[in-house]
């Protein structure tokens, strides 16, 4: 059932995708950060503050947003996730985690909650091992269907590269925004100070520019980054060997 | 002998690199008790392991690599503490760093990484969760530290590893180089780099995915590793190191507390600083906030030069004392040359602390005709030349030619072999450079100075009640910045809340304090087994000596009062005699009977 809507709502985003396309977005993503980096924390703050005022009965935040260029590369996302989901402090069963690039910069990989769900759509198994939960946007996985190691096709499948497979098990880990209030973003705003803000950011509704950012691998993200941030030393080399140590 | 029942695994990986095996040492939970991991651990394997005068090099000798019980569970700031007896001091040395070591370590299912042996041609090793494997590294030998770097990462396949290595400098056996932490983070002050590279190791690369830190009390545990966090995030102190990092104190030491390092201890004044400072980096240089695990603070600032000689060169740069003693100390006016100078001993695995001062002491020398350009292969080192200084650092590195061979021995034995009144300008403690603290500005810094066992380490406590904190959180391996600096005077409390449900122990507040004058007067009596004495507690001459010509504590001196002052109170809170040498009482109250004999011993052997 969850299938047949979907053509509809990719429909929907792909104009949208065009209409960005056709402006800023056609230049790379590095410029969509630029783009939107002054922009989007002012938003999620206000989101934010509106959330928690009290009184209130929180929204479920449905999307994830990760603004690559505030990101310290502390881990406390990781560490969260890996808490609220396996009772310990276990990066490596986290379903958010941090990429290294270069040694200069510093990616978190996260699931953007694709409206068309390359990885559902690439599941195998009837029923889906892997299925949207309808109320939180958040992907659960089915383990007890699921083939595990020697499938993931949903990780083949997933264009932003995001998801491992469970070193104990084998099976994907996939974000199911802990039930509409992540944990990560918790985490990540605790921790954050620096000039910019925070990283991780969610919201109830989507900020219409995902599918610009899952299409880039994390490496693609932190050369992106690199670029933006280290220009003209993109790749990080240390300049000052080759100019002192010739012949060696 | 009881298995820890949290925070440790009771398992310290055990390397002999001479037979390229490793086995699993055990550690009970008494003993994690009584000296908490880390630091504390390494300092009680080092004095029960070393007999006195045992050299730093021999086959056996040990580097131990300690990530705490804290690392990998919900607290701040881990780090790595890392011991071993020190070749250059000649004493028992701990050195910290940050980044992501630690937590990988314990996440891999260690307590600690203990490294002896001697490897018959150059190798490193990769710990993957229990899985260890020694790998040849004659392909790296003679690269520098972030290239050897890239080769393991690249080997691993595994951009989420983590290393440790060494440069040249370690491998040319330079008594000060040290060792480098994911490219940018250097655990310099045990000088472990030149052990290493005796031992014909690299290096090695940590990854852990298996194991998580086992919590006795999970909920209690979280909510006091809450309240530890809170504080840090609501702390105005750990808001100017989030902007800033440690490089706004150049500008604060130069300007307001007149302690800035400055042409090898001349002065503290030096105005330029605004062009080598916090503010300069910020304008012009700074890119991105870089932490270790969960930590708040994110001290470290990673920039690109965008013009001058060394255009696109990305670095880590400054810190207050890669800034201070490579910056102000020899008297920079330069941003893009400081940064180089920084850089090339990252790269070479050099001690930047040490080489500054090195460097430093050279220039004055040459100034004062102790030294001729004739014994420094041609070169004429002056006060801001950062190409010559470059060139020099080069030299060191690989002990190339007469000046490289006279300078890796560092300045208390440059000053000896030279002689002709260099002493009276030679500033080192305990056979060490002093950091970038002038301890006639901030005379509370000379406790860290003298009594810390490192001697001229600048980060050991200012007074007898930041001893001992310095010495649990280099223990429990935290840094300070997140935690002694923001908790102050409720440090006890925090880390008892958080330990106890950790590790199932009943520690005492009484029992921090405790523990921490037992690490610190273990690593006493190891150091006092070598020959240190109250003698050795001592800044060199020329904070006896001169006044400070100018800047904020113009005229300001360290009095043999202060000195005198500064001995009674540590040695009395800590239980020593006159002479620095810890009591038979004292080291019965802490527990350390079995020592007793061999501070007798010591007593006698140097008449003390």
């Amino acid at each position: 059932m969850e299938e047949k809507k979907l053509p509809e709502v990719l429909e929907k985003e792909t104009t949208r995708r065009d209409f960005l396309r056709g402006t800023a977005a056609a230049a790379g993503s590095a410029i969509a950060i630029t783009a939107i980096g002054g922009i989007a924390p002012k938003k999620a703050e206000a989101q934010y503050s509106v959330q928690t005022a009290p009184g209130t009965k929180p929204f479920a935040q449905k999307f994830l947003y990760a603004g690559r260029h505030n990101c310290t590369g502390c881990r406390s996302c990781e560490l969260a996730c890996s808490l609220f989901h396996t009772g310990n402090v276990r990066p490596a069963l986290s379903r958010i985690w941090v990429n290294k690039y270069k040694d200069i910069v510093d990616v978190p990989v996260i699931c953007w909650q694709c409206d068309d769900a390359p990885c559902i759509a690439a599941c195998p198994t009837t029923p889906k091992a892997i299925q949207r939960d309808a109320k939180t946007n958040g992907i659960i996985l089915n383990e007890k269907i699921c083939l595990g190691a020697k499938c993931m096709k949903c990780a083949e499948a997933c264009p932003a590269q995001y998801i491992r497979g469970n070193p104990d098990t084998g099976q994907p880990l996939i974000c199911d925004l802990c039930g509409g209030d992540p944990q990560c973003v918790k985490a990540c705003h605790a921790q954050s100070g620096n000039p910019q803000g925070p990283c991780l950011m969610s919201r109830p509704v989507g900020l219409g520019l995902n599918l610009s950012f899952r299409n880039v691998t994390p490496d693609e993200a932190g050369k992106d980054l690199a670029t933006q941030l280290f220009y003209p030393n993109v790749e990080g080399k240390r300049v000052v060997a080759a100019k002192t140590r010739k012949g060696r | 002998m009881a298995a820890p029942k949290g925070g440790n695994f009771g398992k310290v990986l055990e390397i002999d690199l001479g037979k390229l095996t490793y086995k699993t040492r055990p550690v009970s939970d008494e003993i994690l008790q009584q000296y908490i991991g880390g630091r504390g651990l390494g300092a009680y394997y080092a004095v029960t392991e070393y007999k006195a005068g045992k050299n730093p090099y021999d086959e056996d000798a040990f580097v131990f690599l300690g990530p705490g019980p804290l690392a990998g569970t919900m607290c701040v700031s881990p780090r790595t503490s890392i011991v071993n007896k020190n070749p250059y001091t000649g004493n028992l040395n701990h050195a910290e760093c940050g980044a992501h070591l630690a937590s990988e370590i314990k996440w891999a299912g260690w307590d600690g990484i203990y490294i002896k042996g001697r490897a018959r041609k150059p190798t490193w090793f990769s710990v993957v969760d229990d899985k260890v494997e020694f790998k040849d590294a004659s392909k790296m030998w003679g690269k520098t530290t972030e290239v050897a770097h890239e080769m393991m990462v690249r080997e691993m396949k595994d951009p989420l590893i983590r290393t440790i290595v060494i440069g040249p400098a370690g491998e040319n056996g330079v008594l000060y180089s040290c060792l480098i932490v994911e490219r940018f983070r250097a655990a310099a002050r045990s000088n472990a780099g030149s052990v290493f590279g005796d031992k014909k190791l690299k290096g090695f690369a940590v990854r852990g995915t298996k194991y998580a830190v086992p919590v006795v009390d999970n909920a209690k545990f979280l909510a006091a590793a809450n309240v530890a966090k809170e504080a840090n995030i609501n702390n105005p102190g750990a808001g100017r190191r989030k902007v800033w990092g440690t490089a706004a104190s150049m500008e604060t030491n130069n300007f307001l507390t007149g302690s800035l390092i400055v042409k090898n201890n001349q002065t503290t004044w030096w105005p330029d600083v605004v062009r080598l400072g916090a503010e300069e980096a910020e304008r012009k240089f700074w890119k991105r906030h870089v932490s270790c695990t969960n930590c708040q603070a994110h001290c470290l600032k990673l920039g690109v030069l965008r013009e001058g000689k060394y255009t696109g060169l990305v670095a880590e740069s400054p810190e207050y004392e890669s800034g201070g003693l490579l910056g102000t100390n020899l008297g920079m006016k330069k941003f893009d040359e400081m940064t180089a100078l920084i850089e090339a001993c990252d790269a070479y695995g050099l001690d930047n602390i040490s080489t500054g001062g090195v460097l430093g002491f050279v220039t004055e020398a040459v100034e004062k005709g102790a030294l001729k350009p004739s014994d420094l292969d041609g070169l004429k080192p002056t006060w801001g030349d950062g190409d010559t200084y470059m060139k020099l650092i080069d030299k060191i590195a690989y002990k190339q030619g007469k000046a490289g061979k006279l300078l890796s021995q560092g300045v208390a034995r440059i000053s000896k072999q030279i002689g002709k009144g260099t002493d009276a300008y030679a500033n080192t403690v305990k056979g060490r450079e002093l950091a970038a603290h002038d301890p006639r500005g901030d005379k509370p810094r000379a406790y860290s100075y003298c009594i810390g066992p490192n001697g001229a380490d600048h980060h050991e406590g200012t007074n007898t009640t930041s001893l001992c904190q310095t010495a649990m959180m280099d223990s429990l391996c935290l840094c300070s910045f997140t935690s002694m600096f923001v908790w102050g005077a409720q440090t006890d409390k925090v880390v008892t809340d958080m330990i106890n449900p950790l590790c199932g122990w009943n520690m005492k507040t009484e029992d921090f304090w405790t523990a921490a004058k037992r690490i610190m007067t273990v690593e006493r009596v190891f150091n006092v087994r070598e020959g240190v004495s109250s003698k050795d507690d001592r800044l060199p001459k020329r904070m006896y000596a001169e006044k400070l010509p100018e800047g904020p504590k113009k005229n300001s001196i360290f009095t043999e009062e202060d000195q005198k002052k500064m001995e009674a109170t540590a040695y009395g809170f800590f239980g020593w005699d006159a002479k620095g040498i810890p009591t038979e009482a004292a080291l019965k109250s802490y527990g350390l009977d079995y020592l007793i004999a061999d501070v007798n011993a010591a007593r006698k052997k140097y008449n003390l």
